[in-house]
């Protein structure tokens, strides 16, 4: 087994450049406690990793045939901020995290974790098990496929491009899902707005949930779903007609087609609206609306 | 209004119901739009309780849940071949299972987790279930554990950043406004299983940012 072990103590310098070759199936795991990390592909069997930080921390690279692990040790004084920029194997799966970091990820062509508390996380790419995490820092997904799962607490979750199972939840934010091809998408947020614009697959199952929020979910005109409609405080609006069943005060239910895929929308205290794909995204003049309110 | 196919809808869920009764049943779910629209909720109650969480608890709430909610004690389920619940029964216990669910998270992630847990004690017998008993009066577990997480959670905010902290009691105030207009509207509508679902469903969100806190914070300390 190749283990190598690469300590570089960057005690004048700011600046770290180092590269190291990697096998097929290796993963990426990345700490940082402050900073940035940035992880683009390359073609190359190998990772790079630069990165800017003060000359009190030492960057530590330890890679095996398993991982390529990068941390970082402040000594006494703690961590520092560090910003990274990281070059892998476009096959490499990614696990990244921090503390008071930004994570961007450009190009990954395998799975993706990365997980934040006071910053935004970026993702471009990723496919199988895609999870991203940020408490204080808006969460964006392009481009990926696999099984989703998105997670914020005070900021918006956008997902675009995405094909596979998804699961995305914040509590004051919106959720934007674009151009989706999904059998299997739940979002769910309190204090926000939820759009989806997507396929709806047979047999599939999709459920939208908010609190105080509006709901703009796209239904395909061959479509072939029962759609349950909750909501407490809000209105209902659809773009084309529908034959209402199972009618009660506050719920309702229609079917397209054979309905053999289950569409649950909910709002407490916002409006729901169902039109087809192309006609949910939010207006720019409601953009300009919520920036007015806040 | 309620006919004689209301009370067999979940014997038919579960595909117990015999073959002649089925086709039977099936024909009247073709006209009865009320029967149709119980059954759908039916469904949604039982797919959601079969998607929550189903880690076993360390400590055994089940029995007081059950209690409180009026289904029938654990050698009694034995005894019978099976229990038809009601839908009230169903939506309850959904509730009561997310809320264990969420408390169970909890104690697997608390400090000091695995060790013995204390028998708490019975809860006092209530009225029979409804839709809103569950969810508008909560078992005092779930109240203890929410209690538990804040007093985690105010001893390690000293660990934690103080944007951090804002960030996370100003979405814990979002969610208890949203906990509080649930609750408003249940008491208005008690008998109203998207309110039940609804309002569970921010209870277990408020357990969850709680646990979420709480590890932020231990894990810094």
């Amino acid at each position: 087994m190749l283990t190598t072990l690469t300590t570089l103590a960057a005690l004048a310098l700011q600046q770290t450049d180092t590269t190291v070759p990697v096998r097929s199936g290796a993963r990426l795991e990345v700490n940082n406690f402050g900073g940035e990390i940035a992880v683009k592909t390359w073609s190359r069997s190998a990772v790079r990793v630069a990165a800017n930080h003060s000359s009190r921390d030492r960057i530590q690279i330890v890679a095996s045939d398993q991982s390529v692990h990068v941390k970082s040790e402040g000594g006494r004084h703690g961590p520092g901020t560090i910003d990274y920029n990281i070059t892998v194997p476009t096959w490499m799966a990614l696990n990244l995290s921090g503390v008071y970091t930004d994570i961007k990820v450009d190009g990954a062509q395998n799975e993706v974790t990365a997980e934040t508390v006071q910053g935004e996380v970026t993702v471009l790419g990723g496919s199988g098990t895609v999870s991203l995490k940020s408490v204080q820092g808006s969460v964006t997904l392009e481009k990926a496929k696999g099984r989703i799962d998105l997670n914020s607490v005070n900021e918006e979750i956008k997902a675009t491009e995405i094909s596979g199972d998804i699961s995305a939840e914040t509590v004051n934010g919106d959720i934007t899902l674009l151009q989706i091809e999904s059998a299997n998408t739940e979002a769910n947020t309190v204090n926000g707005d939820i759009t989806y614009d997507g396929t709806i697959k047979d047999a599939g199952r999709y459920r939208f949930s908010t609190h105080d929020g509006d709901l703009r979910i796209s239904v395909p005109e061959k479509a072939n779903v029962s759609v349950s409609v909750s909501t407490f405080n809000g209105d209902f609006n659809a773009c084309f007609p529908v034959k209402l069943t199972g009618k009660t005060k506050h719920r309702f239910s229609f079917t397209i087609g054979s309905g053999s895929a289950r569409l649950e929308v909910e709002s407490f205290g916002g409006d729901i609206k169902i039109c087809r794909p192309g006609q949910v995204s939010k207006k720019e003049s409601d953009k300009d609306k919520d920036k007015e309110e806040e | 209004m309620r006919d004689q196919w209301t009370d067999r809808l979940s014997e038919y869920l579960d595909g117990e119901l015999a073959a002649a009764e089925r086709a039977a049943l099936e024909g009247h779910l073709a006209t009865c739009a009320e029967c149709g629209a119980t059954l759908a909720e039916l469904r949604r109650v039982v797919a959601r309780a079969g998607a929550l969480d189903d880690r076993p608890p360390t400590a055994d709430l089940w029995p007081a849940i059950a209690q409180h909610i009026g289904v029938v004690s654990l050698p009694a389920r034995r005894a019978r071949r099976r229990i038809a619940f009601t839908v009230p029964q169903l939506a309850a216990a959904s509730v009561a299972l997310t809320l264990v669910s969420s408390a169970t998270a909890w104690l697997l992630i608390r400090p000091g987790a695995g060790g013995p847990v204390a028998e708490a004690p019975t809860p006092a017998p209530s009225a029979p279930a409804t839709l809103a008993t569950a969810a508008m009066y909560p078992d005092k577990r779930y109240a203890a554990q929410v209690a538990d997480l804040e007093r985690a959670l105010e001893r390690g905010r000293g660990q934690l950043d103080t944007a951090t902290v804002r960030v996370i009691e100003k979405n814990l105030r979002i969610i208890n406004r949203a906990i509080r207009e649930a609750q408003s509207a249940l008491a208005a509508d008690p008998a109203n299983s998207y309110l039940n679902l609804h309002l569970a469903q921010e209870m277990r969100r408020k357990l969850e940012l709680l646990r979420q806190a709480a590890a932020l914070a231990g894990a810094r300390s």
